[in-house]
């Protein structure tokens, strides 16, 4: 006989914590993830608010005093020239977020039609953009788009044009640098659904008389409402908060909430001013994702069917 | 749309065959999976595409439903060739293996949706989709998504989904895959009846013996994308047509022997008339031979195994270098034979044996 002896009884702290964490039961495997949340992002939350409705006195480069003071949000929410920034920022994501959804949609489509080589094509494609940074790839725009640029150049050699196009440093070049670069951001999530469809549900809709035309719209369309609600949503709040490709092909003239915010902060010195536009910005983009979430809700009802 | 009405409406005559499958062949690349298969479906006649897999059953029945172009041969559906007709427009119904639901449509939409993408009007609409349901008994449940059903009931509203459009042929590839085994058994006798009430014409695509014997009118046994014998249930079993059909439906003991005269003698003795010369191979099943005492016959043998299945005794013998397997009832063991018992074996019918030439 062979007994099994008990494990050696040493009560140890790390070992009861790595229990509860690695359990799955209740919050404690989000633990770690909270903690990090609360240092990195909750914590300077609150002093960014903090900023925003205070007011500092200052003596020999020291603050003295700091009082609670609506001033700065009041002046913000009354300036002319803060609300139209928001405002084009604001055309600006939703333009793109809709452009983005328009090319990439097909790019999603002919990956679920396509074989094994245009899907991985079309992976490797959609990819590898974002191996380079977006500064580099925005920095490729100004080449391509600037006044002695390759696109000019071209179009002044096969003689459609006289002078060169000046298309960098206006809303143009932003637009079609933020499409480019948040491209990948839409195929990626619409692709994810897509790779998951059931090819032979297309089957059975042209067996029972659909034509491709209308497969595309009454099955593969809904089933890609999650993919679709997703990739906008990230489209729109990568567009909506960003400063790189504004900033340079905007050619520093170009103001959106972002940019505008840099400018208050390292120009301006106006940190107040900068938090209230922050928290301004932070919060118009959750309302317009909550938006996205209740739109693709309403289409993915089915999902939540097993529930009901 | 109207190549589909011609065909339907050409269906007047009764005697002719629903579907003509005339020298279908299909390659892949230079891999050929059809080789010239045919086979005529009558009205109203449930026939089963029976083999193991790749044996090409299922791209024959992607060929009739249009999902494959054949490279050779007709597909006649009353008597018109369905090949050059797009899939969205053949009058067949397919029942697939998942039953490829839309899991984002409820039980109406999902039945619905083949008048829908036909135009026809919506109050038509409705009063169809509620008929089709009735018809697998699945009122009351409209308003439910596929993920709120159990198998069986997925099952019905596949198959009240192309119901509703009337198909000529409705195809059904491998329909009892996806469902556990208890329900299997009552799901096939259920199934075969409601398509016997709906008079429709059926095919079935299946690996399960067992399942092609309860379903079908005809089966049609396929190996290496040939059809190797299209015969009722009875006679596939009893009189198979070739030595892979005799294998491969129920279990079968292959004994070689030599033919005398236009005779075979059996190793118990007794003889069987052939058209066959030289070496042949008899099948006997299992349930065709009784186990005796020793020294009764001249086919002696030694009870290497033996277990209880269920109502039956099976026995393997040891017989000089052959492995014979004997099926008894229950009830007829007068005697329990047991491991390493010396026994004689005979044959209980010899019109029962089957000859095929020894390869």
């Amino acid at each position: 006989m062979v007994t099994i002896s008990a494990p050696p009884d040493k009560p140890r702290r790390m070992d009861w914590l790595f229990d509860k964490l690695l359990s799955g039961q209740g919050i404690w495997p989000a633990v770690p993830a909270i903690i990090v949340l609360t240092v990195v992002a909750v914590i300077p939350f609150v002093m960014l608010l903090s900023l925003g409705v205070s007011e500092f006195s200052v003596s020999r480069g020291q603050i003295i005093d700091q009082t609670f003071s609506m001033r700065h949000v009041t002046s913000v929410l009354t300036d002319q020239l803060y609300w139209t920034t928001f405002q084009r920022s604001m055309s600006l994501a939703l333009t793109t977020t809709a452009i983005c959804l328009l090319l990439g949609y097909p790019v999603a489509y002919v990956f679920l039609i396509g074989g094994k080589w245009t899907r991985r094509m079309i992976l490797i494609l959609t990819i590898a953009p974002l191996l380079t940074s977006g500064i580099v790839r925005t920095y490729a725009w100004l080449v391509i788009l600037g006044g002695r640029g390759v696109l000019n150049t071209a179009m002044m050699n096969i003689g459609l044009i006289d002078q060169p196009l000046r298309i960098v440093n206006t809303h143009w070049a932003v637009l079609i640098g933020m499409v480019q670069i948040h491209l990948p951001v839409m195929i990626l999530p619409l692709i994810a659904v897509m790779s998951r469809h059931d090819r032979k549900l297309e089957e059975a809709s042209a067996n029972l008389g659909a034509t491709r035309m209308g497969t595309l719209r009454n099955v593969v369309l809904p089933l890609s409402a999650p993919g679709i609600g997703t990739g906008a949503a990230l489209v729109f709040t990568l567009s909506y908060t960003t400063f790189v490709v504004p900033q340079l092909l905007g050619g520093g003239n170009y103001l959106n909430a972002a940019t505008m915010i840099y400018e208050q902060v390292v120009y301006s010195l106006e940190w107040s001013k900068a938090s209230v536009m922050s928290m301004l910005l932070m919060s118009s983009c959750l309302v317009v994702l909550v938006g996205i979430a209740l739109v693709t809700n309403h289409f993915t009802g089915w999902t939540r069917g097993r529930q009901g | 749309m109207t190549i589909a009405q011609d065909i339907s409406l050409a269906s007047s005559d009764k005697t002719a065959p629903v579907l003509r499958v005339e020298n279908v062949s299909k390659r892949f690349g230079t891999f050929t999976v059809l080789q010239s298969c045919s086979i005529s479906v009558s009205e109203g006649e449930i026939v089963t595409l029976l083999g193991s897999s790749g044996c090409g059953k299922t791209t024959l029945l992607r060929c009739i439903a249009g999902f494959w172009a054949p490279e050779e041969g007709m597909i006649l559906i009353d008597g018109h060739n369905t090949v050059p007709v797009p899939v969205n427009r053949r009058p067949v119904g397919v029942v697939f293996q998942s039953y490829a639901l839309f899991p984002h449509l409820t039980v109406e939409g999902n039945v619905a949706y083949g008048l829908r993408m036909r135009g026809v009007p919506r109050s038509e609409i409705s009063r169809r989709v509620a008929d089709a349901l009735e018809s697998v008994s699945l009122r009351g449940f409209e308003n439910r998504y596929p993920s709120q059903l159990s198998g069986g009931q997925q099952q019905r509203v596949a198959i009240a989904r192309v119901l509703v459009l009337e198909p000529r042929v409705l195809l059904l590839d491998e329909p009892f895959n996806a469902l556990d085994a208890k329900l299997r058994g009552t799901m096939q006798i259920e199934l075969r009846e409601l398509i016997k009430r709906l008079g429709m014409t059926a095919i079935f695509v299946t690996h399960d013996q067992e399942e092609a014997l309860t379903m079908s009118d005809r089966i049609a046994v396929m190996q290496g994308g040939r059809i190797e014998q299209v015969a009722p249930p009875d006679e596939i079993f009893d009189r198979p047509a070739t030595a892979y059909v005799a294998d491969f439906i129920g279990l079968s003991n292959f004994i070689p022997c030599k033919v005398r005269d236009g005779k075979v003698t059996l190793p118990d003795g007794q003889s069987v008339a052939t058209k066959e010369s030289d070496t042949v191979k008899v099948m006997i099943r299992p349930h065709n031979l009784r186990v005796t005492a020793q020294g009764t016959g001249p086919w002696q043998g030694q009870v290497r195994f033996q277990r209880n299945i269920g109502p039956l005794i099976e026995y393997i013998v040891t017989a000089g270098e052959a492995e014979i397997r004997v099926v008894a009832m229950r009830q007829d063991r007068t005697r329990p034979w047991s491991e390493g018992d010396a026994i004689s074996l005979e044959v209980i019918d010899p019109e029962y044996c089957t000859i095929y030439p020894a390869v």
